[in-house]
């Protein structure tokens, strides 16, 4: 296979080779003629060919950034690299090399036909981010399981498939196999695959397509599921009350909370620490309603205050454009008729009123502009002081909520304390009926212990309701002044462009009309 | 006290399509056929009251005799009935007579009554028994406005003699429009609404105004020609009651116009009398206020005075009971209920059933022709298939009253093969607009045109979807054409060429393809949302005299200016006779963001290059364009001429292939059965018949019985050859003994003679090669023609065991 191996010395991919093969392969004739004096640029080239050039490595391609084709084939290339930068490559030749692996092409994501004929890949894999494959050649390799075939079901465009001479395709159930596997195939091995061959394979191959496919189905769901609650979450995230539609808050706070586990051993606490939870999950629901209920209200208001930005906007353009077209008229007008001039004192008062045309369309665009900025910036700043309103009250509430939790916990406390107390006094009369565990009983060695123990349990608790708190405080002010930053920056950006644009055109204009007048007196 | 009065003064013919034509002598008739639609199941309850609305129909018959009219009947064909009056029917009669009696005594003021009059028999008949409720199978009779409608136009008005004869008043319980529509949801501001409101009513309020000086202006003008006759002139219409089949008030129906009245409508001055198939009423109320106060509840006998007692009775009893009379729901309702039982019945209609063929109907107006003159206005109607371009319907406006300056012609068609409808001649500014439906060969939609010459003023409009190219519209001038597309694939949506003056040509042999020169062609696209603003062209003009071509981008969402380009391509070639590919002047260009690839010159070169390539396509289309409007042009004329009609495949009477088709089944058919005949004669019954009748045949008789078979088969075979020889030897005879004759009297013949002799020769000569030709041909099939018998008879299945044995 590597004839040219040991022969040959392997070259060197560099600037000249490859300015060699642009310039050889670029336009013709005249448009060659042109070409050549100013020379191609890399970025420019579409399609490069580059076979029997000997290449042992692939490198210094990143400069052709709007590659749509390129041919490596029959050289002595081991690897595939220095791919990375070509994202808009649509055909890739890479047969008749010496490559092992299939690796390198995740970036390539628009890649639709790959040709890999004639190397020693053994494995089909690390293909998985070419999602608009169509066309893959994989012939005389030395793939030989099937379940390389079953990777291919993945591609939903491939439709020709080339795969013999690989040991794979020695085995007489081959062509059924892949047909049962591919359903969508047209192609194999350089043949239309006729229908009776798919119905055939079908019904043979029915049992394990049939067990795959539910296995695949099923991955699927599971994946459609954590998509769902994924995307879930985030809703919750962008209204800052997420996990707080259950007991994830109260659970948390006992999590790492040992001493209260101990407590919750004590005759009566368990039944406290229910009608606690039950409580503080109730208070978190509503936090977390609220939550998603401002954060609809919040989605409204920046809805509205879009639309009417952006229809502000649209008419302030309108009129420009209309502004343009008019003008338009007339500059095609007077220029033609300044072309046509021929006496000098006349010509002089008709560039004159030109250019006073010009300023005062630019006067005009100018004072369009300015008028929108004001409007616009009266309007961010009414949404600024709403979105602030809004954000301000639903940080007031929930810190209001928060506090009911802390109350609670403080109650809660007070009881656990009481329970404890009680029990302190039972186990040193030696009243106590019930067994504690040893751990627990350990806490109850005097007064000091049980109380730190309780006071430690409840200290944790209030410091995870108030992190929970300044999280989802933080948070929403962060969110709310990015917010209006954004809107800041963008219209500052617009009326840049804006104005730029303005100036842009009017010295357009403005040039013309010097050109003519140049060679007016030129002439 | 009231007097009958009547605005229409008008007279009609109805017209049978049969043999019996009946129209009617001077007076009128009136023969609204009603029937109406029946809900699904046929109970026997609903069966009485189709009976009984059926009955609502009514045939008014002429009173008197006109002279101008008797002759087109055929009064001995009319049936007995038409001819002498029942017992009954003379009961009826003087029983109308002596009411007729009284009323004159009581009312000596009023008009006589229009009670019996003769009918085309000269035989008296009650106005009732001339109507006879009957169900036509067509689905448009079964509403009383397309009923209404047919009968409009089914009739031909014929003005009485002397406008002032009796009036006939019908009357009829019909009722449909149970689906009239419920008006969409109005979604509309209310606050717009007013504020247009407001603006409507400022415009018309001034509108008003010079309407009503208009108006004053053309009534002083038309005042003098007031009827001297208004108010004494006679009429006969339909009144509709109310509640049956859900007519909510009643209603009155001009039979010559199809229109309906509302009651209180100021065009009827009054009603003297009423009369539907089972009773007549004679009006007792004041019309001094039109028809506005009449109460329509006939059961109420100081309103409306009855001929008959016992046919209403019923009706009459309720309404006395209860006194007002408002409440003709439930009279009319029972009406059904109580028919069966009463004393003295309306005789059955001595008319015979109306009957309507299927052509006739489609045919519509008398001979599938009607013309109805308005002020102003004319409108003519046709049957379908009547004319042979497909005219069915024709309003010709008119400048002035006498209708001698023709304003404007409307023509709508059916049934062309080229889907022309509407025909619409503007006589003011010459132009004409057709209008076609959708299906003509080349997805015409509206051509409107002052000439039918090339290069004109014009506009044709296209079904767009039809077409391949998309076009909508292509509006030509003498110098320009303009194509307006929709929906194409390469977002191309108006193309304007402009020509210029045509270069004359030195030779004659082309003259016939001189196009145009084409100055400029503009082009604008749609945008192409795949591609970014700046490289999608919203415009480009190719200026070609200039050797320029403009470019105008498409704007981006938020840019007010558009990238524009112009390409020069005027110096190929330098000062030194080299070609110049390409230099920066060629190509200015403005752009909103400047990009780096677009300044290069290779860039700008293959735009360039890119655009030759589209405006000889551009080119290539405007010719195109052009050669289609000739093309159109030409298929249109031809339409014109041809104006071919299509015709339904389940039309069996017009369309001809299909009929030729059945025809050629059916000679088919005829002849296969002939055929059969023929195979099933039996060649050996003769034979056979002449053996014994005993129950088997022997092997010698079976033998003899072939034989005898085919010996007869020879003679006949023989006989054959025979005649045609003896009628070919005489033949030859009598062409001899001509010839003789010719040649001894030759010198003496005249011309015509000759003629004679030599035409005869010809023929006979003729005769005689055919003779000759079947003789020779007897001869060639006699040998084999025996053969085929002797083989059928060995086949024989009678005969087949003996020969059997033989073999």
């Amino acid at each position: 296979m590597n004839w040219l191996y040991d022969s040959v010395e392997p070259r060197v991919m560099d600037e000249d080779m490859l300015k060699l093969a642009v310039g050889e392969q670029g336009p013709r004739d005249e448009a060659g003629q042109l070409a050549r004096q100013e020379g191609i640029l890399f970025k420019d080239v579409l399609s490069l060919r580059l076979d029997f050039q000997n290449i042992l490595r692939i490198d210094s391609l990143w400069q052709f950034e709007n590659l749509r084709k390129l041919q490596l084939d029959n050289n002595i290339i081991e690897k595939i690299e220095g791919l990375e930068r070509l994202v808009h490559l649509v055909w890739l030749d890479l047969s008749f090399n010496n490559i092992e692996a299939i690796e390198g092409l995740d970036t390539l994501v628009n890649l639709e036909d790959l040709s890999l004929f004639n190397n020693r890949i053994s494995k089909i894999d690390s293909l998985d981010a070419l999602v608009k494959l169509q066309v893959l050649s994989l012939g005389n390799n030395e793939i030989s399981h099937v379940t390389n075939i079953i990777y291919l079901r993945r591609f939903k465009d491939l439709r020709t498939l080339s795969l013999s001479g690989n040991p794979i395709a020695e085995e007489e159930d081959y062509k059924m196999f892949i047909c049962a596997y591919l359903p969508d195939l047209v192609y194999l091995d350089f043949r239309r695959i006729d229908d009776h061959m798919k119905e055939l394979a079908e019904i043979k191959h029915q049992y394990g397509i049939d067990e795959l496919k539910q296995r695949e189905n099923l991955t699927q769901a599971q994946l459609d599921d954590e998509r769902a609650q994924r995307e879930e979450l985030e809703e919750h995230k962008a209204a800052f009350v997420e996990r707080l539609n259950g007991s994830f808050l109260f659970d948390s706070m006992y999590a790492e909370d040992v001493e209260g586990n101990k407590l919750a051993h004590l005759p009566g606490v368990s039944e406290l620490l229910q009608a606690y939870k039950d409580k503080f999950v109730i208070i978190c629901l509503n936090i977390f309603e609220y939550g998603l209920k401002q954060q609809e209200k919040r989605k409204v208001e920046l809805d509205t205050f879009n639309e009417c930005v952006q229809e502000a906007i649209q008419e302030n353009r309108e009129q420009g454009k209309r502004r343009i077209a008019k003008f338009e008229e007339t500059h095609l007008l007077s220029l033609n008729a300044i072309r046509d001039e021929s006496e000098v004192t006349n010509l002089e008062m008709k560039v004159a009123e030109h250019s006073k045309d010009i300023t005062e369309l630019f006067d005009m665009l100018m004072t369009l502009e300015m008028q929108l900025v004001e409007q616009l910036e009266e309007t961010i700043n009414t949404f600024e002081r709403n979105i602030m309103d809004l954000v301000a009250l639903f940080i007031e509430n929930v810190q209001s909520l928060m506090a009911q939790c802390r109350d609670l916990e403080n109650h809660h406390h007070e009881k656990l304390l009481e329970i404890s107390i009680n029990t302190l006094e039972k186990i040193l009369k030696g009243e106590l009926d019930e067994d504690l565990p040893y751990d627990v009983r350990a806490l109850f060695v005097d007064k000091d212990t049980i109380v730190n123990a309780v006071g430690t349990s409840h200290d944790l608790h209030l410091l995870k309701i108030d992190n929970r708190e300044d999280e989802l405080v933080t948070r929403t002010n962060s969110w709310c002044s990015h917010l209006v930053d954004a809107i800041h920056k963008d219209e500052i950006m617009r009326n840049r462009r804006r104005v730029k644009e303005i100036h842009q055109y009017v010295d357009h204009v403005q040039n013309e009309l010097d050109n003519l007048e140049c060679s007016e007196i030129i002439d | 006290m009231e007097v009958l009065k009547e605005k229409v003064e008008e007279e009609e013919e109805a017209e049978r399509e049969e043999a019996a034509v009946r129209a009617e002598r001077g007076e009128k008739v009136v023969r609204p056929m009603e029937v109406r639609r029946e809900e699904a199941p046929m109970t026997q309850e609903m069966l009485r009251d189709l009976e009984k609305k059926l009955s609502d129909i009514e045939m008014a018959i002429p009173e008197k005799l006109s002279t101008f009219t008797k002759d087109t009947i055929d009064i001995s064909k009319l049936p007995l009935s038409y001819q002498s009056n029942t017992l009954k029917e003379e009961h009826l009669l003087q029983v109308a007579d002596s009411f007729s009696r009284q009323y004159s005594h009581l009312c000596p003021d009023r008009v006589p009554l229009f009670l019996h009059p003769l009918n085309e028999c000269e035989v008296p008949k009650l106005v009732s028994t001339t109507i006879r409720p009957t169900l036509m199978p067509y689905p448009e009779l079964y509403n009383w406005d397309s009923c209404a409608q047919f009968v409009s136009d089914f009739l031909t008005m014929v003005p009485l003699l002397d406008p002032l004869k009796p009036v006939v008043q019908e009357e009829e319980k019909v009722p449909p429009k149970k689906y009239a529509i419920k008006p969409p949801r109005d979604l509309t501001s209310r606050f717009q609404q007013e504020q247009e409101t407001k603006k409507l009513e400022e415009i018309k309020a001034e509108e008003e105004r010079r309407l009503r000086e208009e108006e004053e202006r053309l009534l002083d003008v038309e005042k003098a020609k007031t009827d001297p006759l208004h108010g004494l002139r006679v009429h006969s219409w339909v009144l509709v009651l109310s509640g049956k089949r859900e007519v909510p008030e009643s209603f009155f129906i001009d039979p010559f116009t199809a229109r309906s009245y509302s009651t209180q409508d100021d065009h009827f001055l009054g009603i003297e009398s009423l009369w539907n198939h089972k009773n007549y009423w004679v009006n007792m109320q004041d019309c001094w206020n039109c028809c506005k106060d009449l109460v329509f509840d006939l059961g109420d006998p100081v309103r409306w005075e009855y001929l008959l007692l016992g046919t209403e009775k019923s009706h009459l009893s309720l309404t006395e009971e209860e006194e007002d009379g408002l409440n003709d729901d439930d009279d009319v309702e029972n009406l059904g209920k109580e028919d069966e039982d009463k004393s003295f019945d309306m005789p059955p209609s001595w008319v015979e059933q109306i009957e309507i063929s299927p052509e006739a109907f489609e045919t519509r107006c008398p001979n599938g022709k009607k013309v109805i003159q308005y002020k102003r206005a004319k409108l003519e109607k046709w049957a379908p298939y009547l004319n042979s371009n497909g005219l069915v319907c024709r309003l010709t406006t008119y400048e002035d009253l006498e209708c001698t300056k023709t304003l404007e012609i409307k023509e709508w068609f059916q049934n062309r093969e080229d889907m022309l409808e509407l025909k619409h001649i503007d006589k003011s500014t010459g132009l004409n607009v057709d209008y076609f439906k959708p299906g003509h060969p080349q997805a015409l939609r509206v051509h409107s045109y002052k000439s039918m010459q090339p290069e004109t003023d014009r506009i044709m409009e296209f079904y767009d979807r039809a077409r391949v190219d998309g076009l909508v519209k292509r509006e030509e001038t003498s110098k320009t054409m303009t194509e307006y597309y929709r929906g194409r694939s390469d977002f191309l949506s108006y193309r304007h060429v402009s020509f210029g003056d045509r270069v004359k040509k030195l030779s004659l042999n082309s003259a016939e393809s001189n196009p145009r020169p084409i100055v400029k062609i503009t082009e604008r696209f749609a945008r192409n949302p795949e591609q970014p603003a700046d490289e999608d062209v919203a415009e480009r003009v190719f200026l070609i005299s200039e050797e320029r071509i403009q470019l105008r981008y498409h704007c981006r969402d938020d840019h007010i200016t558009a990238s524009k380009r112009e390409f020069l391509r005027r110096s190929e070639v330098d000062n030194k006779g080299n070609k110049i590919v390409m230099t920066p002047d060629m190509c200015i260009s403005f752009e909103v963001e400047p990009m780096e690839h677009t300044k290069k010159l290779l860039y700008q070169y293959e735009a360039m290059m890119r655009l030759k390539n589209e405006e000889k396509l551009s080119r290539h289309q405007a010719w195109e364009s052009e050669l289609e409007v000739l093309e159109i042009l030409k298929l249109r004329e031809e339409e014109e001429e041809e104006h071919r009609l299509t015709i339904s495949i389940y039309d069996t009477k017009r369309n001809e292939k299909s009929k030729e088709y059945r025809e050629a089944m059916e000679r088919v058919m005829h002849e296969e059965h002939l055929r059969q005949v023929e195979a099933q004669l039996d060649y050996l019954a003769p034979f056979l018949a002449q053996l014994p009748p005993s129950e088997k045949m022997t092997r010698w008789q079976a033998m003899r019985v072939k034989d005898e078979c085919l010996s007869d088969f020879k003679q006949r075979l023989i006989d054959k050859a025979n005649l045609i020889q003896a009628r070919f030897e005489k033949e030859t005879q009598e062409l001899q003994k001509k010839q003789q004759w010719y040649q001894e009297n030759q010198v003496t013949l005249t011309v015509e003679d000759e003629d004679l002799y030599l035409s005869y020769c010809s023929q006979a000569m003729f005769r005689i090669r055919i003779l000759e030709q079947r003789l020779n041909r007897h001869k060639e099939l006699a040998p084999l023609k025996y053969l085929a018998l002797e083989e059928k008879l060995y086949k024989d299945p009678r005969l087949v065991e003996f020969m059997k044995v033989f073999v």
